[in-house]
């Protein structure tokens, strides 16, 4: 074998495990579906906003026809199109009556170069959610099992932040974090006033508010308040895996990349147990190839790693690979997401700022916590939010023309301030991912079909998210408040996850607190598709944190020989 | 060649096909009917549209201690994200505007837009705006966002009538806005 562990993926997972692996020593093969992308050099930040082509708006026609669902993103622009794979050449299914939002791209460094960037630890609130109403099935692991592992990937990371000493949402290893700018100090006053456990926090972002040797000797420098991070950042401030693991990695001489190699199926030795192979095709010429190494990590994202789980059945997992439960492709997850509310403030108008700075503020969970009266559902959730006057495209709506409206405009307008919650969604069996019984792509792999729905309980969650924001805002002196309109469909927050979840039981989940498979030794499995639950908090931190500890076990394990 | 004489030049050229295009639109002299859709051309403005552009632009964003909408290149601009960015339906959409403006001209005062003086252009214009935001009219909402963005997303806007920096490179969360001066260009 010509290496001794193979990670599918290039996103935040599989960088964090080819870093981890790599520093252990571990011969690595990375395998990336997309094509190869140059860190910095095919970033377009340094374009100014009169350079951009049509000022930034992807032309309409090839919107629609060619992004018709990654066009519903915020991140979608001429700038990020890059990272975005176009609708029309990776279709998949849905019925009808039941969209489901997958935003994706197939590149190296997958979606760590368009993410959010918003970082927050999980709590036993979480871990602990199946003990307390018995809706999924129980995390096998605790806070405790993961803390050092977030220390270690904040540290690695750079996440800028504040302790704040709240119990659901633990504090971590930060930098120096992003100050809320006026307004929102004295909304964080009101709010803490008004409503006493509930907090307010500055916006946890992995940005390089203040770099370690560490950061520097990767070639990463600070935060430049740019503000247009989904274009990739050439200063390497945000976390990505092209600013961070890969290059991490790369210096140990352990680590080869291939792209352009999309994972067919995995093979499986049934005298073994173990998967003995990495069947690729070709993503330009439709050759297919094989690797063969000790150990496997599946980090191709949750429904990419469903869709090659489900691709692999043998004769020992007739539904796919370490499929004995039947779990693979169910429970899928995303956070309930465009709930909340907007409003404006008539005061502060003397008051600006200087910079775009890339957060905002968090107000942890405190539903089901600290808050449990007059609740009629299960779990909870939490709100990004962030204010910011508005500028010039305002008046697109307003009534205005000549000297006198470039006079008006030469101000900023009216502070605004949005609350964005994100809701946690049940895991439910029926929310699920399955393999299209004839539908193709065009290197013959069967289209996913994806059955998502939001039930009562999330409805239950979007209502109260609504309410609460909604309140909150008057409390604090807004005017013009009102709820956001719509609930987006699943798939929308982009936090996927849960199709081949860790669990105590083989006979109902995938995975072990180890993120090994339950019947196969040398299968490891890091990226979302491994969540019980999806919390409230966005999830990549609590990925980077599960691979890192992953990568470490297998590394003892290769140690020992025992895989 | 400094930066601002790079500025003054470009404006200087700017400003010489404002004549040019001066001389096209008073061809339409003779051409005594509004200008209408028929006249695109494909993914193109004729001459005539293109002409009106820019005076309804002008108007909207006209020169005053900065420059106005022609000077930062916003017809130019539009013209382009008729042909590289709008729909077949957005394409119509934009020139049934510029055709409904310079309807309003002809039945308020019996000629067109382009011929009208300052006074009456703006005078046309103002109602309109009022009227299409009144109603919150979607294609006059997607023509003035056009028109805005390409103004103040320009570099003379974004930098000379507001405040744009590529690299602030710090974070003032909280500043009086006396400090700043301007609104920012890209919130």
């Amino acid at each position: 074998m010509d290496f001794d562990a193979i990670v599918v993926g290039s996103g935040i997972t599989g960088g964090w495990v080819a870093k981890e692996l790599c520093e252990r020593g571990v011969k690595t093969l990375m395998i990336e579906r997309g094509r190869h992308v140059n860190h910095k050099t095919d970033y377009m930040d340094f374009v100014t906003p009169w350079e951009m082509p049509n000022r930034g708006m992807v032309p309409e026609a090839e919107a629609t026809e060619h992004y018709g669902i990654q066009s519903q993103c915020y991140a979608f622009n001429a700038a990020t199109k890059q990272w975005f794979v176009r609708d029309s050449e990776h279709p998949y299914e849905t019925p009808e009556d039941r969209p489901f939002l997958w935003t994706r791209g197939y590149h190296l460094g997958g979606r760590s170069l368009s993410w959010g960037r918003q970082t927050y630890r999980l709590s036993d609130y979480d871990f602990n959610s199946y003990k307390r109403d018995g809706h999924g099935a129980d995390w096998p692991i605790r806070y405790a099992d993961l803390s050092p592992w977030y220390d270690r990937v904040e540290r690695f990371a750079g996440i800028a932040g504040a302790n704040e000493g709240i119990d659901q949402l633990p504090d971590g290893q930060f930098l120096p974090p992003m100050e809320l700018n006026c307004i929102e100090v004295a909304f964080k006053k009101k709010i803490e006033q008004e409503f006493p456990t509930r907090r307010v926090t500055t916006g946890r972002c992995a940005h390089l508010t203040e770099p370690t040797r560490e950061h520097i000797a990767l070639g990463r420098g600070p935060c430049q308040l740019r503000s247009h991070c989904e274009r990739g950042c050439g200063y390497g401030a945000y976390f990505s895996s092209l600013s961070a693991t890969l290059p991490a990695a790369l210096k140990t001489g352990n680590l080869t990349i291939v792209t352009d190699a999309i994972v067919e199926k995995l093979d499986f030795d049934q005298a073994k147990k173990r998967v003995s192979g990495v069947r690729v095709i070709d993503a330009n010429t439709k050759q297919g190839r094989s690797y063969q190494a000790r150990v496997v990590f599946l980090c191709a994202s949750t429904l990419g790693t469903a869709q090659v789980l489900l691709n692999s059945p043998s004769e020992y997992f007739p539904d796919g690979l370490a499929n004995r439960s039947g779990a693979v492709g169910r429970h899928l997850m995303d956070h309930v997401s465009n709930i909340g509310a907007a409003g404006t403030h008539p005061g502060f108008l003397d008051r600006y700022y200087y910079g775009r700075r890339p957060t905002g503020f968090y107000l942890p969970r405190y539903i089901n916590i600290t808050e449990n009266e007059d609740v009629d559902f299960v779990r909870g959730f939490a709100f990004q939010g962030y204010s910011s006057r508005t500028t010039w495209d305002r008046a697109a709506t307003q009534p205005g023309i000549g000297a006198e409206l470039k006079k008006q405009l030469r101000s900023p307008g009216r502070w605004g301030m949005q609350l964005i919650g994100f809701g946690e969604m049940l895991p439910r069996a029926d929310n699920r991912v399955t393999l299209h019984p004839f539908r193709k792509d065009r290197w013959g792999i069967p289209l996913l079909h994806i059955d998502c729905t939001h039930g009562e309980n999330e409805r239950k969650i979007a209502e109260r998210a609504n309410r609460d924001a909604v309140q909150m805002l008057v409390a604090a002196g807004f005017e013009n408040v009102a709820p956001f309109s719509t609930v987006r469909s699943p798939g929308g927050a982009v936090h996927e996850m849960g199709t081949a979840r860790m669990g105590h039981d083989p006979a109902s989940s995938v995975l072990n607190g180890r993120n090994q498979a339950h019947d196969v030794p040398n299968l490891f499995i890091t990226d979302g598709s491994c969540m019980a639950s999806s919390g409230t908090a966005n999830p990549s931190l609590t990925y980077m944190a599960l691979s890192a500890r992953a990568a470490n076990y297998a590394a003892d394990l290769l140690g020992t020989g025992e895989i | 060649m400094s930066v601002a004489d790079a500025k003054m030049n470009r404006r200087a050229l700017l400003l010489g096909a404002v004549v040019l295009l001066g001389g096209a639109a008073a061809l339409t002299r003779f051409n005594r009917k509004p200008a209408g859709v028929t006249s695109v051309s494909g993914a193109g403005m004729s001459a005539e549209q293109f002409a009106l552009l820019e005076q309804v632009t002008e108007v909207m964003i006209p020169a005053t201690d900065t420059p106005g909408a022609i000077a930062a290149g916003v017809p130019a601009f539009i013209r382009q994200m008729m042909s590289q960015w709008a729909s077949t339906a957005s394409r119509a959409e934009i020139a049934g505007i510029l055709e409904a403006v310079d309807k309003a001209a002809w039945a308020k005062f019996g000629a067109a837009f382009i011929e009208l003086p300052p006074e009456r252009r703006h005078h046309i214009l103002r109602s309109f705006d009022e009227d299409r935001t009144g109603r919150q009219d979607p294609p006059y909402g997607k023509f003035k966002y056009l028109v805005l963005a390409g103004y103040y997303l320009s570099e003379v806007g974004a930098t000379q009538e507001l405040r744009y920096e590529l690299i602030p490179g710090a974070w003032r969360a909280c500043v009086p806005f006396s400090e700043i001066g301007r609104a920012t260009a890209v919130g």
